[in-house]
């Protein structure tokens, strides 16, 4: 069974990784004086983990996957209800990201350890996030769903044609534009 | 006629007393794309290197569109369109990227021009930026979109990448695997070597796996990404 729904969600698992790997590497090349802020950045990256993941992906993961898995599989209902909980303190959670930027911008470098701070709660709660996904509720997923559940994610999953890239390739777009902004060897920028 | 572009049958190659490769075979007809995968030392590289010509296998037969090419120089390999992007890059550093570009220019084995430099230039919206840049003045991941540009300016039906996001940042690497994805589309023939088994199972339809010199695997790529088990075996680190 080809399963094209979880190969859709890895590859933006994929996506998102690196943009969080990114969000890390830059804040720690600023700790250590190596890069300047650039907010303009930050706030891009932030922009994409909102738009993309917290608006597009984990709503797809609730309304099909989690939500037909759920009768098909009792052992898996603590995990999944632990995380439709933090998918859905996904838009406070950006908030507090946004919130604590602006806080930084605005104090100058005496701002930049409690954004670090804040990002680095957010960053640490993405991996065990994702890493739960794909080492607890995959592996249930494929176990236990039927061809017929299959049948229904990939058909909604493969509906939204490639919702990763936006309708008009904007997020496509967002995230190249990180690319040749982040600062080498994070992105492709002087 | 066959549209086998490249094929190994029975190839042993050796370092020295060490034998790396234990009678492979290896096949990519035109327009397929093969994830090429294993752990580290398991003879992805030797294999290419022994198609291409660079390393010299012992035994076996390299055929290139049918013809037996086991003892060709490289050179003749790359003249029947197949283009090579090796670990480490190598492009010319004291060259700017135009020249870079430019001096790779040529019809592929039909005549085709469909990649222009204009065309590579699209592609790699990042090098038009650099465009009278030397190469030593590029960071690693835009070296490798200059490598990856100057192989197409060959007009390849072939396409060997090498380790093509070794040591990148994983945005750079997302963005070259979404380029590369779109070089797919053109219907290139696409042998992908690399450790990052999910980015190169969801661009090529094939997979092989490697261990120790033979091929433990060879099938699907969707057979891999639903096997979870076969990848902790095999490439799990």
């Amino acid at each position: 069974m080809k399963q094209q729904s979880l190969e859709i969600i890895h590859d933006e698992h994929r996506a998102l990784a690196a943009m969080l790997n990114g969000l890390r590497a830059i804040a720690a090349g600023i700790e250590s004086g190596r890069l300047q802020p650039d907010y303009a950045l930050l706030a891009d990256m932030i922009r994409y983990i909102d738009e993309v993941p917290e608006k597009l992906h984990h709503p797809k993961e609730n309304d099909y996957l989690f939500r037909l898995l759920r009768p098909r599989c009792p052992e898996a209902v603590p995990v999944i209800e632990q995380l439709e909980a933090e998918h859905a303190q996904g838009d406070a959670r950006i908030a507090e990201l946004r919130a604590a930027l602006a806080s930084w911008q605005q104090a100058g470098a005496a701002g930049f350890a409690a954004f670090h701070e804040v990002l680095t709660t957010y960053l640490d709660q993405e991996w065990r996030h994702m890493n739960t996904e794909e080492h607890e509720v995959f592996p249930l997923a494929r176990k236990h769903l039927t061809a017929e559940d299959w049948a229904e994610i990939d058909a909604a999953f493969l509906a939204n044609d490639n919702p990763w890239q936006g309708a008009a390739g904007e997020y496509q777009a967002l995230f190249t534009k990180i690319v040749n902004v982040a600062p080498a060897p994070v992105g492709l920028g002087g | 006629m066959s549209n086998m572009l490249l094929e190994a049958k029975e190839l042993h190659t050796y370092y020295g007393a060490s034998h790396i490769l234990h009678g492979i075979d290896f096949n990519i007809r035109q327009g397929e794309g093969i994830a090429l995968m294993g752990r580290n030392g398991m003879g992805k590289s030797t294999l290419i290197k022994s198609m291409l010509g660079i390393v010299r296998p012992k035994h076996g037969r390299v055929l290139v569109r049918g013809d037996d090419f086991t003892k060709a120089p490289t050179y003749r390999t790359a003249q029947r369109g197949i283009a090579y992007v090796p670990e480490g890059r190598g492009i010319f550093p004291n060259l700017s990227v135009r020249e870079n570009l430019q001096m790779s220019a040529r019809a592929g084995v039909d005549g085709q021009r469909e990649w222009t430099f204009e065309r590579v230039m699209a592609t790699f919206p990042r090098l038009g930026e650099r465009i009278n840049n030397g190469g030593w003045q590029l960071s690693g991941g835009e070296q490798q979109m200059l490598t990856i540009g100057r192989a197409l300016m060959t007009n390849p039906d072939l396409l060997i990448l090498d380790e093509a996001t070794e040591g990148l940042a994983p945005l750079i690497a997302m963005e070259i695997w979404r380029i590369v994805k779109e070089i797919r589309k053109t219907g290139i023939a696409t042998v992908i070597v690399d450790k990052n088994h999910g980015a190169v199972t969801s661009i090529c339809d094939r997979a092989m796996i490697l261990v120790k010199g033979e091929v433990v695997f060879d099938g699907s790529s969707d057979e891999v990404r639903a096997n979870p088990e076969l990848i902790q075996k095999h490439l799990g680190v």
